[in-house]
Protein backbone atom coordinates (compact mmCIF):
# COMPACT_ATOMS: atom_id res chain seq x y z
CA UNK A 1 0.00 0.00 0.00
CA UNK A 2 1.18 3.79 -0.73
CA UNK A 3 0.03 6.82 1.01
CA UNK A 4 -2.47 8.99 -1.29
CA UNK A 5 -3.52 12.44 -1.23
CA UNK A 6 -6.30 13.51 -3.32
CA UNK A 7 -7.92 16.95 -3.77
CA UNK A 8 -10.63 17.80 -6.63
CA UNK A 9 -11.91 20.90 -7.31
CA UNK A 10 -14.87 21.87 -10.15
CA UNK A 11 -13.38 24.13 -12.79
CA UNK A 12 -15.73 26.44 -15.06
CA UNK A 13 -14.22 24.73 -18.57
CA UNK A 14 -14.31 22.05 -20.56
CA UNK A 15 -12.13 19.11 -19.83
CA UNK A 16 -10.17 20.06 -23.10
CA UNK A 17 -9.69 23.60 -21.74
CA UNK A 18 -8.52 22.24 -18.25
CA UNK A 19 -5.85 19.86 -19.65
CA UNK A 20 -4.87 22.22 -22.31
CA UNK A 21 -4.23 24.90 -19.28
CA UNK A 22 -3.05 22.47 -16.86
CA UNK A 23 -0.26 21.05 -19.22
CA UNK A 24 0.64 23.84 -21.71
CA UNK A 25 0.50 26.89 -19.41
CA UNK A 26 1.91 24.94 -16.18
CA UNK A 27 4.37 27.91 -16.49
CA UNK A 28 1.92 30.48 -16.08
CA UNK A 29 -0.25 29.34 -12.99
CA UNK A 30 2.55 27.00 -10.96
CA UNK A 31 2.57 28.30 -7.21
CA UNK A 32 5.78 27.11 -6.04
CA UNK A 33 5.91 26.72 -2.16
CA UNK A 34 8.84 26.97 0.46
CA UNK A 35 7.89 23.61 1.85
CA UNK A 36 8.19 21.43 -1.40
CA UNK A 37 10.71 22.81 -2.80
CA UNK A 38 11.49 21.24 -6.26
CA UNK A 39 15.00 22.21 -6.19
CA UNK A 40 17.31 24.52 -3.64
CA UNK A 41 16.86 27.42 -5.94
CA UNK A 42 14.74 30.21 -6.59
CA UNK A 43 11.89 28.69 -8.45
CA UNK A 44 11.92 28.30 -12.12
CA UNK A 45 9.37 27.90 -14.89
CA UNK A 46 7.77 24.78 -15.09
CA UNK A 47 7.13 23.20 -18.25
CA UNK A 48 5.52 19.66 -19.90
CA UNK A 49 7.74 18.58 -23.25
CA UNK A 50 9.33 15.94 -24.70
CA UNK A 51 7.79 13.30 -21.87
CA UNK A 52 8.72 15.19 -19.00
CA UNK A 53 7.75 17.94 -16.66
CA UNK A 54 10.64 19.69 -16.06
CA UNK A 55 11.90 23.33 -14.09
CA UNK A 56 14.29 25.71 -15.98
CA UNK A 57 16.17 28.10 -13.25
CA UNK A 58 17.19 31.28 -13.97
CA UNK A 59 21.08 29.87 -14.38
CA UNK A 60 19.26 27.97 -17.00
CA UNK A 61 19.35 24.60 -15.40
CA UNK A 62 16.92 22.35 -16.60
CA UNK A 63 15.67 20.13 -13.11
CA UNK A 64 13.41 16.96 -14.20
CA UNK A 65 10.82 16.81 -11.78
CA UNK A 66 9.52 13.89 -13.84
CA UNK A 67 9.05 11.75 -16.06
CA UNK A 68 4.97 11.53 -18.15
CA UNK A 69 3.75 8.30 -17.73
CA UNK A 70 0.43 8.74 -19.35
CA UNK A 71 -0.95 11.17 -21.42
CA UNK A 72 -4.76 10.79 -22.32
CA UNK A 73 -6.22 14.14 -23.48
CA UNK A 74 -8.58 15.38 -22.23
CA UNK A 75 -9.08 13.08 -19.60
CA UNK A 76 -5.80 11.65 -17.80
CA UNK A 77 -2.05 12.73 -16.76
CA UNK A 78 0.14 10.97 -14.68
CA UNK A 79 3.69 11.90 -13.76
CA UNK A 80 6.56 10.87 -11.51
CA UNK A 81 7.70 13.64 -9.32
CA UNK A 82 10.73 14.11 -7.38
CA UNK A 83 12.42 16.93 -5.74
CA UNK A 84 15.71 17.52 -5.38
CA UNK A 85 15.85 17.00 -1.80
CA UNK A 86 14.52 13.50 -2.06
CA UNK A 87 16.70 10.51 -2.08
CA UNK A 88 17.96 9.71 -5.30
CA UNK A 89 16.06 6.05 -5.60
CA UNK A 90 12.73 7.66 -4.66
CA UNK A 91 9.77 8.58 -6.42
CA UNK A 92 6.31 9.53 -6.18
CA UNK A 93 3.54 9.19 -8.29
CA UNK A 94 0.89 11.87 -9.35
CA UNK A 95 -2.13 11.34 -11.32
CA UNK A 96 -4.48 14.32 -12.44
CA UNK A 97 -7.74 13.32 -13.90
CA UNK A 98 -10.34 16.13 -15.82
CA UNK A 99 -14.00 14.91 -15.17
CA UNK A 100 -16.75 16.61 -17.42
CA UNK A 101 -19.44 17.35 -14.82
CA UNK A 102 -22.75 19.12 -16.75
CA UNK A 103 -20.87 22.04 -18.26
CA UNK A 104 -17.98 21.85 -16.20
CA UNK A 105 -14.56 20.17 -15.19
CA UNK A 106 -14.19 18.16 -12.22
CA UNK A 107 -10.40 18.23 -12.12
CA UNK A 108 -8.81 16.11 -9.32
CA UNK A 109 -4.93 15.79 -8.32
CA UNK A 110 -4.09 12.34 -6.78
CA UNK A 111 -0.32 12.17 -5.08
CA UNK A 112 0.76 8.96 -4.17
CA UNK A 113 3.95 7.65 -2.31
CA UNK A 114 4.78 10.88 -0.65
CA UNK A 115 5.03 9.14 2.88
CA UNK A 116 8.45 7.58 1.37
CA UNK A 117 10.20 10.61 2.02
CA UNK A 118 12.66 9.54 5.16
CA UNK A 119 12.29 10.85 8.58
CA UNK A 120 15.36 13.55 8.37
CA UNK A 121 14.89 14.44 5.00
CA UNK A 122 15.03 17.95 4.09
CA UNK A 123 11.78 17.52 2.07
CA UNK A 124 9.73 15.99 5.24
CA UNK A 125 10.71 19.42 7.53
CA UNK A 126 9.62 17.40 10.72
CA UNK A 127 6.08 16.24 10.17
CA UNK A 128 5.04 13.05 10.72
CA UNK A 129 3.30 11.20 7.72
CA UNK A 130 0.14 12.56 8.79
CA UNK A 131 0.73 16.56 9.00
CA UNK A 132 3.30 16.30 5.77
CA UNK A 133 0.38 14.31 3.81
CA UNK A 134 -2.17 17.56 5.34
CA UNK A 135 0.40 19.90 4.26
CA UNK A 136 0.65 18.23 0.79
CA UNK A 137 -3.22 18.50 0.22
CA UNK A 138 -2.94 22.15 0.75
CA UNK A 139 -0.40 22.23 -1.72
CA UNK A 140 -2.43 20.88 -4.40
CA UNK A 141 -5.28 22.72 -3.29
CA UNK A 142 -3.55 26.06 -4.16
CA UNK A 143 -2.41 24.58 -7.08
CA UNK A 144 -5.48 23.48 -8.15
CA UNK A 145 -7.35 26.70 -7.33
CA UNK A 146 -4.70 28.54 -9.88
CA UNK A 147 -5.20 26.03 -12.65
CA UNK A 148 -8.71 26.78 -12.21
CA UNK A 149 -8.67 30.42 -12.23
CA UNK A 150 -6.89 30.39 -15.08
CA UNK A 151 -9.00 27.83 -17.04
CA UNK A 152 -11.85 30.14 -15.92
CA UNK A 153 -10.39 33.10 -18.25
CA UNK A 154 -11.37 32.92 -21.86
CA UNK B 1 5.07 32.51 2.71
CA UNK B 2 2.86 34.41 0.63
CA UNK B 3 1.00 31.80 -1.49
CA UNK B 4 -1.70 33.26 -3.59
CA UNK B 5 -5.36 32.12 -4.28
CA UNK B 6 -5.67 30.88 -0.48
CA UNK B 7 -8.57 32.44 0.46
CA UNK B 8 -11.13 29.90 1.63
CA UNK B 9 -14.31 28.61 0.08
CA UNK B 10 -15.20 26.62 3.39
CA UNK B 11 -18.36 28.14 5.37
CA UNK B 12 -16.51 28.19 8.78
CA UNK B 13 -18.76 25.72 10.59
CA UNK B 14 -17.96 22.34 9.40
CA UNK B 15 -19.21 19.16 11.05
CA UNK B 16 -16.54 15.88 10.91
CA UNK B 17 -18.49 12.99 10.89
CA UNK B 18 -17.34 9.49 12.33
CA UNK B 19 -17.61 6.09 10.78
CA UNK B 20 -16.33 2.74 11.02
CA UNK B 21 -15.94 2.21 7.34
CA UNK B 22 -15.09 5.61 5.84
CA UNK B 23 -14.39 5.07 2.64
CA UNK B 24 -17.73 3.50 2.44
CA UNK B 25 -19.60 6.28 3.39
CA UNK B 26 -17.33 8.49 0.62
CA UNK B 27 -19.18 6.49 -1.65
CA UNK B 28 -23.09 6.34 -0.29
CA UNK B 29 -23.03 9.90 0.41
CA UNK B 30 -21.98 10.70 -3.39
CA UNK B 31 -24.85 8.90 -3.88
CA UNK B 32 -27.39 9.92 -1.65
CA UNK B 33 -27.05 13.37 -1.14
CA UNK B 34 -24.51 14.81 -3.82
CA UNK B 35 -21.40 15.36 -1.88
CA UNK B 36 -18.32 15.67 -3.89
CA UNK B 37 -15.24 14.51 -2.39
CA UNK B 38 -12.82 17.62 -2.26
CA UNK B 39 -10.37 15.94 0.06
CA UNK B 40 -8.82 12.66 0.98
CA UNK B 41 -5.49 11.53 2.47
CA UNK B 42 -4.91 7.91 3.13
CA UNK B 43 -1.82 6.77 4.98
CA UNK B 44 0.26 4.12 4.03
CA UNK B 45 -2.04 1.38 5.18
CA UNK B 46 -4.68 2.86 3.26
CA UNK B 47 -6.60 4.29 5.80
CA UNK B 48 -8.52 7.30 5.74
CA UNK B 49 -6.46 10.37 7.70
CA UNK B 50 -8.79 12.67 6.67
CA UNK B 51 -11.29 13.72 4.40
CA UNK B 52 -13.51 16.64 2.79
CA UNK B 53 -16.82 16.32 0.74
CA UNK B 54 -18.35 19.68 -0.73
CA UNK B 55 -21.52 20.43 -0.41
CA UNK B 56 -22.14 24.45 -2.23
CA UNK B 57 -19.92 26.05 -0.43
CA UNK B 58 -19.96 23.90 3.30
CA UNK B 59 -17.54 20.91 3.69
CA UNK B 60 -18.36 18.07 5.47
CA UNK B 61 -15.41 15.83 7.34
CA UNK B 62 -15.76 12.08 6.93
CA UNK B 63 -13.03 9.95 9.54
CA UNK B 64 -13.15 6.81 10.61
CA UNK B 65 -13.36 6.31 14.76
CA UNK B 66 -9.54 7.79 15.55
CA UNK B 67 -10.21 8.02 18.89
CA UNK B 68 -11.70 6.13 21.68
CA UNK B 69 -14.17 9.37 21.91
CA UNK B 70 -15.12 9.34 18.16
CA UNK B 71 -17.60 7.07 17.57
CA UNK B 72 -19.94 5.90 14.66
CA UNK B 73 -23.80 5.51 16.03
CA UNK B 74 -22.99 1.77 14.41
CA UNK B 75 -20.44 1.22 17.44
CA UNK B 76 -22.79 2.83 19.83
CA UNK B 77 -26.19 1.20 19.80
CA UNK B 78 -27.13 3.40 16.66
CA UNK B 79 -27.21 6.14 18.91
CA UNK B 80 -26.62 9.59 17.80
CA UNK B 81 -25.73 13.09 19.81
CA UNK B 82 -25.51 15.42 16.55
CA UNK B 83 -27.19 15.58 13.29
CA UNK B 84 -26.58 17.37 10.09
CA UNK B 85 -28.73 19.81 8.73
CA UNK B 86 -29.40 19.88 4.67
CA UNK B 87 -30.61 23.17 3.27
CA UNK B 88 -31.14 22.95 -0.03
CA UNK B 89 -33.33 25.13 -2.52
CA UNK B 90 -34.78 22.73 -5.19
CA UNK B 91 -37.24 19.51 -4.73
CA UNK B 92 -36.81 18.26 -1.45
CA UNK B 93 -38.83 15.49 -2.74
CA UNK B 94 -36.55 13.99 -5.15
CA UNK B 95 -33.89 14.40 -2.80
CA UNK B 96 -35.36 12.36 -0.25
CA UNK B 97 -35.88 9.55 -3.09
CA UNK B 98 -31.98 9.47 -4.21
CA UNK B 99 -31.45 8.91 -0.13
CA UNK B 100 -34.10 6.26 -0.70
CA UNK B 101 -32.30 4.57 -3.58
CA UNK B 102 -28.78 5.01 -1.58
CA UNK B 103 -29.89 2.49 0.57
CA UNK B 104 -30.68 5.28 3.13
CA UNK B 105 -33.67 4.28 6.01
CA UNK B 106 -36.70 7.13 5.59
CA UNK B 107 -37.30 7.60 9.04
CA UNK B 108 -39.90 10.56 8.30
CA UNK B 109 -41.21 11.12 4.94
CA UNK B 110 -41.23 14.78 3.75
CA UNK B 111 -43.57 16.94 5.35
CA UNK B 112 -44.54 20.70 5.15
CA UNK B 113 -43.48 21.84 8.22
CA UNK B 114 -44.92 25.56 10.24
CA UNK B 115 -41.94 27.25 9.49
CA UNK B 116 -42.31 27.07 6.09
CA UNK B 117 -40.10 24.48 5.25
CA UNK B 118 -40.61 20.81 3.67
CA UNK B 119 -38.53 18.47 5.46
CA UNK B 120 -37.38 14.53 5.47
CA UNK B 121 -35.22 12.79 8.28
CA UNK B 122 -33.39 9.37 7.52
CA UNK B 123 -30.39 7.46 8.69
CA UNK B 124 -27.29 6.28 6.48
CA UNK B 125 -25.60 2.54 6.65
CA UNK B 126 -24.07 3.60 9.43
CA UNK B 127 -26.97 5.03 11.57
CA UNK B 128 -26.13 8.92 10.87
CA UNK B 129 -29.32 11.04 11.39
CA UNK B 130 -29.56 13.37 8.48
CA UNK B 131 -32.36 16.16 8.07
CA UNK B 132 -33.12 18.09 4.56
CA UNK B 133 -34.67 20.97 4.20
CA UNK B 134 -36.16 22.88 1.74
CA UNK B 135 -38.18 26.57 2.31
CA UNK B 136 -41.13 26.56 0.08
CA UNK B 137 -43.31 29.51 1.66
CA UNK B 138 -42.50 32.37 3.33
CA UNK B 139 -44.29 32.38 7.33
CA UNK B 140 -43.98 35.54 9.34
CA UNK B 141 -42.84 35.43 13.01
CA UNK B 142 -46.47 35.95 14.28
CA UNK B 143 -47.95 33.05 11.70
CA UNK B 144 -45.38 30.13 12.56
CA UNK B 145 -46.13 31.31 16.69
CA UNK B 146 -49.70 31.03 16.10
CA UNK B 147 -49.20 27.45 13.94
CA UNK B 148 -46.73 26.38 16.90
CA UNK B 149 -48.08 27.81 20.40
CA UNK B 150 -44.36 28.83 20.85
CA UNK B 151 -42.69 32.10 21.89
CA UNK B 152 -39.85 33.29 18.97
CA UNK B 153 -37.38 35.14 19.31
CA UNK B 154 -34.61 35.66 16.35
CA UNK B 155 -37.07 35.49 13.62
CA UNK B 156 -36.42 37.82 10.97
Amino acid sequence: MTSKVYVALRVKATPQRAFAVFTEEIGAWWRPSGLFQTTPRAPGALAFADGRLTETLANGKVFEIGKVLAWEPPERLVFSWRQANFPPDLHTEVEVCFEAVGDETRVSVEHRGFHQVPAGSAARHGFPDHALLARLAEYWQAQLRSVGARAELR
Amino acid sequence: MAVPNTKDWRAPLMSAVCYRDPKAALKFLEAAFGFELSMLIEDDQGNVAHSEMRFGDAVVMVGSEWSDDHKSPASIGGKNTQTVHIQIDTDVDAHCERARKASFEILVEPADQFYGDRTYRCRDPEGHIWTVAQTVQAVSREEAEQASGLKITGWI
